[in-house]
Order: C-alpha cells, then structure tokens, then sequence
C-alpha cells in the first residue's frame, strides 16, 4: 500500500484543466518534486493534496484513508489532514512572536505549557534558530522566516510537508545552503515531502523523485538521474540541463547500433546504442529516416584541430569565444548549424579555429525528428 | 606647504535660518494664508471663552462665561451625552463593521459586489436624509413601522420610538455608522495575503478560530485607525441629534453650542467656552492619532496576494440574507420612507379619504424658498469644489514633491479640519466675521459659507492629492525637467493634466460634502443664504415634513446624482485605506 496516492486527479479553473486527471503513488519517506514552469499545475497539485483546493474529480489517498473524493462526496478539512506546509511568501503571522508562530499548531492540539515549550526548542534547535523565540515575526531575514516557518510546520510531527516554492524567495547563496539542510533535515525527520519548485537544480538535487508536468499532466515522473539522462519527452530534455541537438539521418541499423549521418558534416557518423533510442513517432526506425540527436554539453569534448575520420567526432568551426569565469563559452558552426559549448580550459581557441567535438556515445539520445521544432 | 583646506569650499556655515529664495516665499506665504485661515477662527474662541461681552462688543475680559457655563448642568451633561454616543455607538459599530467587512471580501456569500455597492451608497446618502428616513418610520404616533406595529394582533405592545436615546442610536448605525467602516476596512481586508489563513488551517485550526486568531489580529492597524477616526467624530455629530435629541431636550456638544449661540440673548461666550474644552482635547490628541497612524508597526500587505475565499458552507446563505437585510434597511428604507413621505397628504395615516397626492410637489416645486435654497447650495457646492481642487493641488504637490521648509508645519494645519467639529469652525467664522470690521460686510453672504465649506474639505483634498502625487512617482516631472522646462511649466504641462482626474475626483467629493453639510455653516446663513439641509432643518422644526422630505429629495437627488455619473466615469468615489 503507497503512502499518498493520487488517482485520475481533475481540476479546473473556468474553461482550463489546470490539473488534467494525473495518477501518483508516494512512498513514505520519499522526497518526491513536483517540478514545472509557472501554469503547469503543480502548486494546484499541492494544494489540492494539502485541501486548500477542491478538485473536480479523482481521489487522494493517505495509507487507507481517504482524503478527497468529489466522487464520494468526501472532503477532509485542511485543518484535518495533519500535514505540514510551507508556503513561498513563509506566511508567518505578524503580530505573533517566533514562538507563538511555532506553537500555535501544538495550542490547537492540546499541547501547553511545559511540554510545548519542549517541542518548540527541539524543531528551532533543528532549523538552527534555537533561542530565537522571543523575537516577533517581523524582525527576522528573509532566511530566518523560511526558517520559522520550516519549524512551524514540523513542530506537530506531521506525516507530510508540503512545500510550495520555498526557496524562491531567497538570495543564490542563501538558496544553496537552505538546499543543503533541508536534504540533511528530511533525512533526520524520516519525513514525506512533497516539494514543488520551477528551479531544476533544487529538483535534481533534492529529490528522490520527480515528476515534470506541463499543460496539467506528467510528462515524467523518475528519479533524478533517470530524468536528466534518459528524459521521455522532448520537454523533459529541454527543461533540465542543457542539450547539445544536432540533426541527422539514419545511415545503418543492427541490433546493438544505430549509424546517424549527421547532417551538414558528411564525413561524421556517430554510433550509438540502440537502448538509447527514444519517442520514435512510429517506433520504427528505418533507414535514411530523419532523426535528432541528443546529449548534454558536458559530455561533448571540445579539442582544436581537426581529427579525420574517427566515429562519433563532428567537426567544427569557432565563431566566438566568451569567457565566464568558471568556463569558456564557445558558439561553433558545423555546415549551417550553430551551436554554444563550454569548456573549462581555454586551449587557447579564437573565432574561426577548427575543432573537434568527440560525442560520448552512451551519453547520446536518439529523437525523431518530426517532434521538434524547426532546429 | 599647501594644506588640504580644499574640501570646505562647499560647505556653508550652519544656519537655521533656512535660505531665502522663492520656495520659502510661498512657503511663507501659504503657512500664513492657511494658518490663518484654519487657526485664526480657534484661537478666537479660545480667546472669547474669556471674554464676557458679546460679538461686535468691545471685549471684557473675565472668567464670568466658564463660571456660568459650568454652572450649568445642561452643559456638562451636553458633554456626557456626547460620550456616551460616541462608546455605545463605537460598541455596536465596530465589531459589526468588521464582521461585514470580512464577509464582503474574505467569504464567497453570494453578491458580494452588489452589496459593497449598497454599502457605498449607504456612505453617500447624506445623514440628514437617512435620519428624516428613519424618523418617518419609527415615529412613536406617526411613524409607518409603528402602525404596522399596532395592526397586528400579538406585536401591539411594541411601540418604538425614535425620539430616544437608543433612537438616536439607531439612525446613527443606519446613516454612517457602519458603512464608513465598511469602506475603509474591506479593502484592507481584501489585499490581506490569504497564505497567512491557510498556513493557520494547515496547522489545523478551523476557519471561525483563524478569523479570531489570525485575521482580526492581523488586521489591527486598520482596525485601530478606522477606532479613531470615529473618535474624532464623536463630537461632531449634528444633524441626527438636532432632529432626534432637541425635540425632547437632549443636547449633545454640537447642538448645545448651537443652542447657546441661538439665545436671546446669544450666550455666545459661553458657546466659546464649551467650544474650547473639546479643543483643547483635540489638540492633545489629534497628534497622538498622527503618530498611532503613521507607525505601521506590521504590514499585512503584500505584494502576491491570492484573494482565497473561505467557503461558508451551509452559513452561505444565511450570511448572504444578513447582508442583504442590513442594505436593505441602510438604503431603500430610508430612501423609500422619504419619497414616500413626499406624496402623502399627513405621513403614515393611509386611512385619510385622499391619501396620496400632489399637492406638496406642486407648491415645492414653485417655492421660492426651496428654489432659492437649491441655487444656493449649488453655489457653493460648486465654488468650494472648483476653488478647493485647484488650491489644494498645489498644496499637496508643495507637500509632496518640494523639499521646501516648514512642509511639516503646513501638513499639521491642513490636518487639523477634519478633527474639529464643523459646528466649531462655524463659531469661530462667525466670530472672526462679526468681530473684525474687516470681515463684517462678508457676514450674511454666500462668500463666508463658501468659506465655511472649503475649511471642511480641507483634509480629505489635500490626502487625496498628496496620495495621488505620492503614487504617480517623481520620474515624469523629472523627465520634464531633463528636458529643460522649469517648475511652474512643468505644474502646467506634466503634473496638472495628469492629475486632472483626481482633481475632478476631489471636486466631486467637495461638491457632495458641501452640498449636504450642516453644521458648520448653521451659525453663519440667513434665510436668504440658506441651504436645502438648512431648510430642510427649519421646515421639520416648523412640523412641515411633507414638504421637508421634497426638499430633502432634492438634497438626495444632488449628492447621489453627482456620485453615480463620477462613478460611471470610473472614479472611485468613497475612501480607502491606505
């Protein structure tokens, strides 16, 4: 039995599915993200998990309970669900002090005096503001409210966090340290969250899983490295990471391999695993068809001169060079394609030098070429 | 060798002398007009208070008009019945106001939009028309409700009486009492961010606890501002207790001094006397409210706000037919009673052989006095609005946008109006105008109630504009001036036409306000200068209420007239909360 599990899941708002009948299963103690540019429908989701929202159809579960179901005609009052939640603007109430914000959830359950003071020191001490609990509301940083409300929402040993966003609202370098704890929190918490963010990096890095949605539905749902190297969807590809695209034809076919004839640069095959096709329209691959290939710019190897006649090496030329601190920047041309690269050491490249691009072959990803848009 | 003595070129010796040059001339200039204006006429009670000689005498200084007006027990009881109107009223409004305020903008009762519309015609209805409303209704032998009362068979024992202290009350509640709260707290209720609710439902309390615990108290600045507001008004409420208190001798401070003033002979001195009492309150705490306002000690607002509406659940209907009774009674109640009022042969008997008819419109409408009364007030409507929008925008832009001296000192004095007691600024123009030779040929003309009136509006005229400019940023005068043009035509060509709505909104509101005001100018007009609310006044007192209520549809028609075409221009007539 799943711990929360969302079934056939419906919601809109006016003529628009925001959330268009999805189906999910979270395991307990999972760090499961929801992750999605804005209008995707996963801070719907949430709220909807939370009670916040009411769906049209569909049913949440929590173990065997459950929670929502137009269907039925059940609906369990937000306040009844015993989840956590954090919300992007922290929502912390301004005229209560740190501690009054913290407490009040223990208040409404009957937990006074001695006992919750206890609690309150145990989940600050765990956020790392311990003796912060006579400041009121309004007179802590942006990282310290983040914080307050973290503990505001863990302090009632709830079995679920919800998190809408919580980072968004918090400097580069505060973002990535609040990444680091909250990973090493919910690990110490032996909680279930259920996070949601725009931001790829926090999704990655975070998440046991993930899900990416669009236009209300999931276009993936794995873990992080499933995503990032074997992404289902064009979408997918696109929205984590960067993709190194270049088009091509089929120019042989067995078992194991597929030759690819790129396009433009006669004289480069690239050789891949046939496990690394993906989303043919027709899953049929045919010769002479037209296809795409893909693969992250970090496992393209950029070096000067040119190097005949070896597989999976396109050749190139620079057209410029931009330096960015940590990498160089380089847009290339290959016949009447351009492309942007990077590399960490220079070689010493300018405009019009020739280079070679070596394409690792497990790292390249076959696509049909009528899913894309013009390249 | 050459020393670093470089870096003091630019500095000038310390002064607090500020420089002379054409800022601090209008400056000087405008702190002396308004100065004189808004002060002169206090500090002329004040002095008065110690004067024993009449207005238009020579003075004789003495303590002999506090001794006798504090000798007297009306006086002080005046004071007390003032009080306690003002705590009752303040018990029942308050907590009313902001239960309704947070079912308009925080719950999903049905018609939400339609009704905040009631309440707004509810703030415009002026106060005399409602209260007249409502005396038609609950007269104890006239009054229509009273009648129905006594027709049916278990309900005969019931016979309410306007003429009460609890009548008072009521036509209170039912004129601004409610919906002046209203207005200013449904928008702050509305831009509040729902997370903070639902972060208290998530945390598990229910929807009634998080209003208590979270809403309200989040709300406090808003709510501790609209508590003082009513304060400052509780000493200037007229026209209801004129008409409901003084037929049975019940005095609260504004009629009191008109009562005094009205003598034969006028005991004006003692008017001063009562008069500088408040004033000194006022004085007092008129900065103390500056302050409690100005320190916004937690915002609430914020700039993503989702407007998340609480399902009511089965309370949606009931709470949705609540609303609609309370605009029912605020607005077509009145409204019907008056109209109604004007077509009767005697009000509230239907069993007279000709019950309805005519007649009263018929004379009404070739009456002299009531034709002289509406060109008046439209007179002075008019010129207090035109004069008041174009004064005080140049005001509110010195305010604003200059950094010239003594703004400090000039904000102060155009405060101060909205804190006095219209009745109190009428005494002291009067003084001001009999007592100085000056003045005196002004005394029994159209000009000094202009006067009268624009003093009223000054307060709302100038946050207005100053908000206005405040919001329209420095960037386009700055822009104008990059581009070579100087202050007075930028004022022209930049700042003036964009703010020209606002200024037409100002206008409206003074016109509105001008058009309907009593007591600051019920010292200073004669039968020939006055005004419909003037007349409507004297007409009741005269037992004519048919014709009054013709005259006060006019009052009605006027006022609510001009509102509903500003509003359809999409001026937001009413006020907000900052």
């Amino acid at each position: 039995m799943s711990f929360l599990r969302i079934e056939n899941l419906y919601k809109t708002f006016g003529q628009v599915a925001a959330v268009n009948r999805i189906n999910l299963e979270i395991a307990e103690g999972e760090f499961f993200t929801l992750l999605g540019s804005s209008g995707c429908g996963k801070t719907t989701t949430l709220r909807m998990i939370g009670g916040l929202e009411k769906p049209d159809s569909g049913a949440i579960y929590l173990g065997d309970r459950c929670l929502v179901s137009p269907e039925k005609n059940l609906f369990i009052k937000p306040e009844k669900r015993d989840m956590g939640m954090v919300f992007q603007s922290y929502a912390l109430w301004p005229h209560m002090t740190v501690f009054e914000n913290v407490v009040y959830p223990l208040k409404l359950r009957g937990i006074k005096g001695r006992d919750a003071e206890k609690k309150v020191a145990e989940v600050l001490g765990l956020v790392g503001l311990a003796g912060l609990e006579e400041r009121p509301a309004p007179a802590l940083s942006g990282g310290q409210q983040q914080r307050v409300a973290l503990a505001r929402a863990l302090v009632f040993s709830p079995k679920v966090l919800l998190l809408d966003e919580p980072l968004s609202n918090l400097d580069a370098q505060l973002r990535e340290e609040m990444r680091r704890e909250l990973k090493s929190l919910q690990q110490r918490v032996h909680i279930t969250v259920i996070f949601v963010t725009h931001d790829q990096i926090e999704a990655l890095s975070l998440s046991d899983r993930i899900a990416i949605m669009k236009f209300g539905v999931f276009e993936q749902v794995g873990t992080p490295e499933e995503v990032y190297f074997k992404p289902a969807t064009p979408f997918v590809r696109d929205f984590l990471g960067k993709t190194f695209l270049l088009p091509g034809k089929v120019s042989g076919l067995s078992d194991q391999q597929v030759n690819v004839e790129v396009k433009g640069a006669a004289t480069a095959q690239l050789v891949l695993p046939r496990s690394n096709v993906i989303s043919l329209a027709n899953g049929f691959l045919a010769v002479g068809q037209g296809v795409m290939v893909a693969i992250r710019p970090e496992q393209v190897n950029l070096s000067a001169g040119r190097q005949e006649g070896r597989t999976n090496v396109v050749e190139a030329s620079v057209d410029t060079v931009l330096f960015l601190g940590d990498r160089y920047e380089y847009t290339v041309t290959l016949g009447s394609e351009t492309r942007v690269l990077g590399s960490p050491v220079s070689q010493g490249l300018k405009s019009g030098d020739k280079v070679s691009l070596e394409l690792k072959p497990e790292g390249m990803t076959l696509w049909s070429r009528e899913n894309e848009s013009a390249q | 060798m050459a020393k670093t003595e470089t870096f003091r070129t630019g500095t000038q010796a310390r002064s607090w002398l500020p420089p002379l040059d054409g800022g601090t001339a209008i400056m000087a200039v405008l702190i002396g007009f308004m100065g004189f204006y808004v002060l002169y006429p206090l500090t002329l009670i004040v002095l008065n208070s110690f004067n024993t000689a009449t207005i238009a005498e020579p003075e004789v200084y003495g303590l002999g008009a506090w001794r006798e007006a504090f000798a007297e027990p009306g006086i002080w009881r005046s004071l007390w019945n003032s009080i306690k109107i003002g705590i009752v009223l303040q018990i029942i409004a308050l907590p009313s106001g902001i239960f309704i305020s947070w079912l308009l903008a925080r719950t999903n009762i049905y018609g939400a939009n339609f009704f905040e519309f009631g309440f707004w015609i509810s703030f415009i209805l002026p106060n005399l028309a409602t209260t007249f409303g409502w005396m038609l209704m609950l007269d104890p032998s006239t009054g229509l409700i009273n009648n129905w009362l006594r027709s049916v068979p278990f309900l005969s024992g019931l016979n309410f009486d306007i003429y009460s202290f609890w009548g008072i009350i009521w036509a209170h509640v039912m004129a601004n009492g409610i919906s002046t709260k209203i207005m200013l707290m449904t928008p702050a209720f509305r831009r509040m961010d729902a997370s903070m609710e639902e972060a208290s439902r998530m945390s598990g309390a229910s929807p009634f606890t998080t209003l208590i615990r979270i809403t309200i108290p989040a709300m406090t600045p808003v709510i501790i501002v609209v508590f003082l507001l009513s304060v400052i008004r509780i000493f200037s409420s007229f026209e209801t207790e004129l008409l409901l208190g003084v037929p049975w001798g019940f005095y609260v401070y504004a009629t009191k001094i008109v009562d005094l003033a009205r003598q034969e002979p006028p005991l004006v001195n003692q008017a001063a006397a009562l008069g500088s009492v408040i004033l000194i309150f006022l004085v007092g705490f008129i900065p103390l409210q500056r302050k409690l306002i100005a320190r916004r000690q937690f915002t609430t607002v914020t700039g993503q706000f989702k407007p998340k509406i609480i399902e009511l659940g089965v309370w949606r209907i009931p709470a949705t037919v609540f609303i609609g009774v309370v605009v029912f009674l605020l607005d077509v109640v009145p409204v019907l009673s008056v109209i109604g009022g004007s077509f009767m042969t005697r009000f509230g008997f239907f069993n007279l052989p000709k019950t309805w008819t005519l007649e009263y419109w018929t004379m009404a409408l070739s009456d002299p006095r009531i034709l002289q009364g509406l060109q008046n007030t439209v007179i002075i409507a008019f010129s207090a609005a035109i004069f008041g929008a174009f004064f005080f925008s140049l005001v509110g832009y010195i305010l604003v946008r200059t950094k010239y001296p003594g703004r400090a000192i000039l904000d102060s004095i155009c405060w101060l109006p909205s804190a006095i007691p219209g009745v109190l600024s009428g005494l002291g123009l009067l003084w001001m105008f009999l007592g100085t030779p000056f003045f005196r040929p002004f005394y029994g003309t159209l000009f000094l109630l202009v006067i009268a009136s624009v003093l009223g509006g000054i307060t709302l005229a100038t946050q207005i504009l100053k908000a206005n400019f405040i919001q329209l940023g420095n960037e386009l005068e700055e822009a104008s001036r990059m581009s070579g043009a100087g202050f007075w035509r930028t004022y022209f060509k930049v700042v003036f036409p964009l703010m020209a709505q606002t200024m037409v909104l100002v206008a409206v509101l003074k016109f509105m306000f001008a058009s309907q005001q009593t007591g600051s100018i019920i010292l200073l007009a004669t039968s020939e200068t006055r005004t419909l609310s003037l007349l409507a006044l004297d007409q009741v007192a005269a037992g004519y209420r048919e014709v009054a209520s013709i005259t006060v549809i006019f009052i009605m028609m006027m006022t609510l007239g001009v509102a509903m075409v500003a509003r359809s221009f999409g001026l937001k007539v009413g006020i907000r909360a900052s």
